[in-house]
């Protein structure tokens, strides 16, 4: 009886090695995330639930002046009591997500036409094609949207220059002066009048169309790739038109590639900061603000520390309740193909 | 229902000559095997009959019509490919159905269909299920049974078992032949596998180089070849060849291959006689090589010595690989053989059964 209680305590102990080895793999990590992750983020919550701001800054949160004043400034961006002006927090998170919306329903089909029609058998100078829309995707979006935003300028830009000359050939000889970035006013009064889409949401759709399509044309044609040949013979002998082909296989069968994809152009455009700041800087009147553009204007310019750090806490829950939608979607999707 | 020809047909790309006039008539509900080795252009061939291909010149006729410019859909062909080719996003019954719900037929229509083809091809329990969730043998079935369902005039099949194991091969392979009666269509069948090409054509087609060698019952391609690749080709193990020298000794008329001579016999000499002192290439199959001490009665037999190199036992028979100076050659002989590896024996031609090859030209001396 003794040989099995040893053995028991021998088997006991490596069991429990075995459970411990891991962890202690993970320890390393752990503490660098502790550093520069998780300590950051307890401080911003504790943060959020003061009065913080610039006079706190020296003694952080032992600072004597500073008042602890509960949920109040969540309640002030939720129900707009922040001392801002024209800040709703459900019209930002609203267009918010419109923007993110709209720019992947616009790059995720683009993108896979355009990668239909580049994998087309024997087209001329495939390659250089593909290696031209891969440059939308390594610019850095701080340069594409100043360029953009030069191009969109009123008197220089080269958008209003262009429709000039188109003008000038139906006989227009005054120059066009579109405020495309700075003009409040509907752009199609007729069609949406009070609108909440202004002139500099388009001009922004444009702008970053050419900056999204180029990785969904990347994601699909590395799909596309990968889809057998004889399907589409076979689909062919089936009586599958060129148009049927697409809808019955190619569409399919991108789904498993294109729905990540989807899911990160749309995270991607949901935050994107930089584009939005050095484009429009959320204006004019904050009408394309995002929720990270605002709240860097919270910390930058009103210098609300504590509400501003609320208000990262609200963004970051809209974040996870996003990611579980599109978690579930993935899920949904996983194991279409092999 | 229809016949198919290949009339004069050319496939090129670019300097590389794939298909080189062939002329092929297939007669409706023939079963045709088209074989070659892998490369030799009978994959294209089938590829350009099903519209997959354009051919760069020829003819290709359906029946009586000429299909060179009309589209794979519209030639009324099925086609079951190597690699099944089956829609992964679809359940085998969408994967069946998918050809008929393309060409509008009616729900019950398809639901009949593909009962009867599930039904033919065993696969009823399997239509809910996706490709992925099969074996290679059910798979093969599904595109089989997504080729049936359509009811063309003419079933393609493009090497559709080398992607099975060898049992699944035996089985499967029975059961087109099955299906061939049973349908009683049209069937074109491509594989570089000459036992698949003899248990199952009406008639074969053997190709090489893009060019046809020769079309013929698979009992009078084995019995008759016309040349030496066909003669190599067809048959497991292949046949052995010699290279040697007609020559006349007395009234006798005989094989020299240099290590050793065989006499032909007066049945068959006159034949030969008018060539003697050609060069040509001996060839014998491996069960008309017998043991000298197991000579069937009855036949003409030639007294070869040879040293055993290997010997494979199968049970009902032994497979001797031999040597006799520089040659090597096989034997299939009598299980009861005494032959040792290593020794010396002496193993017995059978002379009413051999092959002579003009060296030159390496068709058949008749």
């Amino acid at each position: 009886m003794a040989s099995t209680s040893m053995i028991e305590r021998a088997k006991k102990k490596s069991d429990f090695r075995k459970t411990v080895t891991p962890y202690m793999y993970l320890v390393p990590a752990f503490l660098v995330m502790a550093v520069i992750t998780f300590y950051p983020l307890i401080y911003q919550v504790v943060v959020s639930f003061t009065d913080f701001q610039t006079k706190d800054l020296l003694r952080g949160l032992a600072s004597e002046k500073l008042n602890q004043v509960g949920v109040q400034n969540y309640v002030d961006i939720l129900a707009g009591g922040l001392p801002v002006q024209n800040f709703d927090f459900f019209r930002v998170l609203t267009y918010n997500l419109w923007w993110a919306i709209t720019n992947v329903a616009l790059h995720v089909p683009a993108g896979i036409v355009i990668a239909v029609l580049l994998n087309t058998p024997g087209l001329w100078m495939k390659r250089i094609y593909r290696s031209l829309y891969i440059l939308p995707v390594v610019i850095p979006p701080l340069v594409v949207a100043t360029v953009w935003r030069n191009i969109f300028d009123e008197q220089y830009g080269a958008m209003n220059q262009f429709l000039t000359s188109a003008a000038m050939l139906f006989g227009s000889i005054d120059p066009v002066r579109i405020r495309w970035l700075e003009d409040f006013t509907p752009p199609i009064a007729w069609l949406l009048p009070n609108g909440p889409l202004t002139l500099a949401y388009y001009a922004m759709m444009i702008a970053n169309f050419w900056l999204g399509w180029p990785f969904m044309t990347l994601v699909a044609t590395g799909a596309l790739q990968s889809i057998p040949k004889d399907l589409y013979e076979a689909a062919s002998i089936d009586g599958a038109s060129a148009y049927q082909q697409f809808m019955n296989i190619t569409v399919p069968l991108l789904r498993p590639a294109m729905i990540p994809a989807t899911i990160y152009g749309f995270t991607t455009s949901f935050n994107l900061f930089s584009f939005v700041f050095f484009m429009t800087g959320g204006g004019p009147a904050r009408s394309t603000e995002i929720l990270v553009t605002f709240a860097y204007d919270l910390v930058r310019n009103l210098r609300l520390y504590g509400a501003a750090a609320a208000f990262s806490v609200i963004v970051f829950f809209v974040a996870l309740i996003i990611f579980l939608i599109t978690n579930r979607l993935t899920k949904a999707t996983e194991n279409i193909v092999e | 229902m229809a016949s198919v020809t290949f009339d004069h047909v050319f496939k090129k790309y670019g300097d590389v000559t794939a298909v080189n006039d062939l002329n092929i008539h297939i007669e409706d509900k023939e079963f045709l095997v088209l074989v070659g080795p892998s490369g030799c252009g009978k994959t294209t061939a089938l590829r350009s009959l099903a519209g997959l291909e354009e051919i760069t010149g020829g003819e290709i006729l359906i029946g009586d019509r000429v299909v060179n410019d009309v589209a794979p859909k519209d030639r009324d062909i099925a086609m079951v490919f190597q690699s099944y080719a089956l829609y992964p996003h679809l359940s085998v019954y969408d994967n069946m159905a998918f050809g008929l719900k393309l060409r509008k037929f009616s729900k019950d229509e398809i639901k009949r269909r593909v009962g009867e083809a599930a039904d033919i091809l065993g696969i009823q329990d399997l239509l809910e299920r996706k490709p992925r969730q099969l074996s290679g043998g059910q798979r093969q079935r599904v595109a089989v049974g997504r080729a049936i369902v359509r009811e063309p005039k003419v079933f393609l099949f493009d090497e559709p078992l080398s992607n099975l194991d060898a049992k699944l091969r035996v089985q499967m392979r029975s059961e087109i032949s099955k299906l061939h009666q049973r349908l009683q269509t049209t069937f074109i069948y491509v594989t570089h596998d000459q036992t698949e090409a003899m248990t199952m054509a009406t008639r074969i087609a053997v190709i090489n180089k893009g060019v046809l060698q020769q079309l013929d019952t698979p009992q009078n391609l084995y019995d008759l070849p016309n040349n030496l690749f066909v003669a190599g080709f067809i048959g497991s193990p292949a046949m052995n060849f010699f290279r040697g020298r007609l020559r006349k000794d007395g009234d006798k008329l005989l094989v020299d291959t240099g290590d050793f001579s065989v006499a032909i016999p007066p049945s068959r000499s006159k034949v030969y006689e008018n060539h003697a002192g050609k060069d040509v290439i001996f060839g014998i199959r491996p069960e008309n090589i017998h043991d000298a001490d197991f000579v069937p009665a009855n036949i003409d037999s030639e007294k070869v010595n040879v040293k055993v190199d290997v010997t494979e036992l199968m049970g009902n028979e032994i497979f001797l690989y031999l040597m006799s100076g520089q040659n090597t050659f096989v034997a299939r002989v009598d299980p009861r053989s005494k032959s040792r590896v290593g020794q010396q024996a002496t193993v017995a031609f059978d002379m009413d059964n051999f092959h002579i090859f003009d060296a030159m030209t390496e068709q058949a001396i008749r």
